[in-house]
């Protein structure tokens, strides 16, 4: 039975150990209860699935191929990539996926298949573009040139245009910003796949990286081009972000001709499976497959709905109190300027030069929302900082 | 002796932040220069133990560029880094990355890395920093 002064009780530890996860539990329900500047939900319940946690549960390989490992949930996890595919636009070719270890495992995924597929391309991406980036090309070796973002983060495409027509002999592979980390701003697929015919590029690939807008655009009235309606190849989301995972996960898709290619080439060292990781996670499929069954795409819409609304109440909340803050489109990602930066410690804001950002996860209340200004406000008429006026 | 070059705000202290630091991961600075831009200040450095500076300048939040990459003031307007881009091309040396450091308007610091640093730094001495 379950002590519930210390739920370690009964955990066959010494005491001292027992008092140590104690305190660390504790500590991580206080910061939870102040976490605004990071793109992670925190209403999610999976107690139901805990008795899988009993066993080790791996989808080891393919989640397509029948395995020998039988402690696997690949039929549940095929059935998170048919949700996906469906609310990603899949195109009638198909498309192939797994469910990753969160968006860098993605973004890697889509990387690794356009340098497979063009082994001498040159990878553009945008100044905003997550850190984690650059470190994947390093590692995959992958040619790769910064381009320059505009002000409000969308990658600056007069900059793309005269870049690529530098290496017109030369694959482009396109990487894509489906809302920056920092201010939620999307690339415009539209201008890009315009650029690239312009300036005559046939051989291109372009990857999108959707950890988070992957799962606002689907359910919201005027998205903006984002899926493989618009021309994309491959598409990283994550999963423990919008939809809320104890364990970090995501899901990559992509173009199920693409994903042949390189298994053919795989084939002669004996093995199909293209995954990146042997060893996989197979319990969060489990908890994707849970969320999207229980709440369906009525709820996800109700959920993204509000989200959307707390962020333009954060705007407007803001704004009264004189503080310039503003989001981008279909954005849940509050941008204003950095300020009170032990508050923003406090509240374990990201800051970025001169911005800061709040994002409206489905657990962030307009009430939390209402605290945190307060406390920023409070703080910066202590310190005798101005805010930035309207 | 390889060299580190660290691109950092220009503001008083920033030298002994970085001296402080390595000195406490028992790390000899051997030689030490410093550019003064218009924001910002590029410090370049020797040092007895290459990798481990690295790390320790990194952890410091500084971004630490090695003797690998080139590092450039260009003008930072849209077309910059393909004027350059096509100094390589034209030379037939191949570009391996190409990112943006630090943005100090109107200019930027980006720092290259090619096939060929010797023949590379030949070609870009006009906004070659340090």
């Amino acid at each position: 039975m379950t002590n519930h002064l210390n739920p370690f009780e009964d955990c066959g530890l010494k005491e001292v150990h027992k008092k140590r996860l104690k305190r660390f539990l504790d500590g991580v329900q206080a910061e939870a209860h102040r976490f605004l500047g990071y793109p992670v939900s925190q209403q999610f319940d999976y107690s139901c699935l805990y008795p899988f946690l009993a066993y080790p549960m791996n989808n080891l390989g393919d989640p397509y191929t029948e395995s020998n490992y039988h402690l696997n949930s690949h039929a549940f996890e095929r059935e998170v990539l048919a949700f996906f595919s469906e609310l990603m636009n899949a195109p009638d070719e198909g498309v192939w996926g797994y469910v990753t270890n969160g968006g860098t495992e993605g973004n890697m995924y889509g990387l690794y298949l356009s340098r497979e597929i063009f082994p001498n391309g040159m990878v553009y991406y945008s100044e905003d573009t997550h850190y984690s980036i650059p470190k994947i090309l390093r590692i995959l070796k992958a040619r790769n040139i910064m381009i320059k973002s505009q002000p409000n983060g969308e990658m600056d495409y007069q900059d793309f245009a005269e870049t690529i027509s530098i290496f017109s002999d030369v694959p482009a592979i396109v990487f894509a910003n489906i809302g920056t980390t920092m201010t939620g701003a999307v690339d415009n697929l539209t201008k890009i796949k315009e650029i690239l015919k312009q300036r005559v590029r046939t051989n291109y690939y372009i990857h999108a990286d959707a950890a988070l807008a992957g799962m606002i655009l689907p359910f919201v009235d005027d998205p903006q081009p984002f899926d493989f309606s618009a021309g994309i190849d491959s598409i990283s989301i994550s999963g423990h972000k919008m939809i809320g995972s104890p364990i970090p996960c995501g899901v990559v898709l992509a173009r199920k001709n693409h994903v042949a290619r390189i298994a053919r080439a795989i084939e002669y060292v004996g093995t199909l499976d293209t995954t990146i990781s042997g060893s996989r996670n197979g319990i969060s499929p489990l908890f994707l497959w849970h969320a999207i069954n229980q709440k369906g795409k009525s709820g996800f819409r109700r959920m993204i709905q509000n989200c959307i609304s707390v962020a333009n109440y954060a705007v407007d909340r803001f704004n009264r109190k004189g503080i310039k803050a503003w989001r981008h489109k279909n954005s849940v990602t509050v941008i204003f300027p950095k300020m009170a930066e032990n508050v923003l410690k406090k509240w374990q804001i990201a800051v970025h030069r001169d911005i800061a950002h709040v994002i409206t996860m489905p657990n962030i209340s307009k009430n939390r929302i209402d605290d945190f200004v307060d406390d920023m406000v409070r703080e910066a008429e202590q310190n005798d900082v101005i805010a930035v006026k309207q | 002796m390889k060299r580190i070059t660290i691109v950092t705000e220009r503001r008083l202290g920033v030298i002994s932040e970085i001296s402080e630091s390595l000195a406490a991961a028992d790390i000899n600075i051997e030689t030490i220069q410093t550019e003064l831009h218009d924001n910002s200040s590029v410090i370049i450095l020797t040092v007895d133990q290459y990798d481990k500076a690295l790390q320790v300048i990194n952890n410091i939040g500084m971004d630490a560029i090695s003797e690998d990459a080139i590092l450039l003031r260009l003008k930072d307007e849209p077309g910059a880094l393909a004027k350059i881009a096509r100094r390589f091309t034209d030379a037939g040396i191949g570009i391996r990355s190409i990112g943006l450091v630090k943005r100090d308007q109107p200019f930027a610091f980006v720092a290259i890395s090619t096939e060929r640093t010797a023949e590379a730094l030949s070609l870009v001495e006009d906004v070659l920093v340090g």
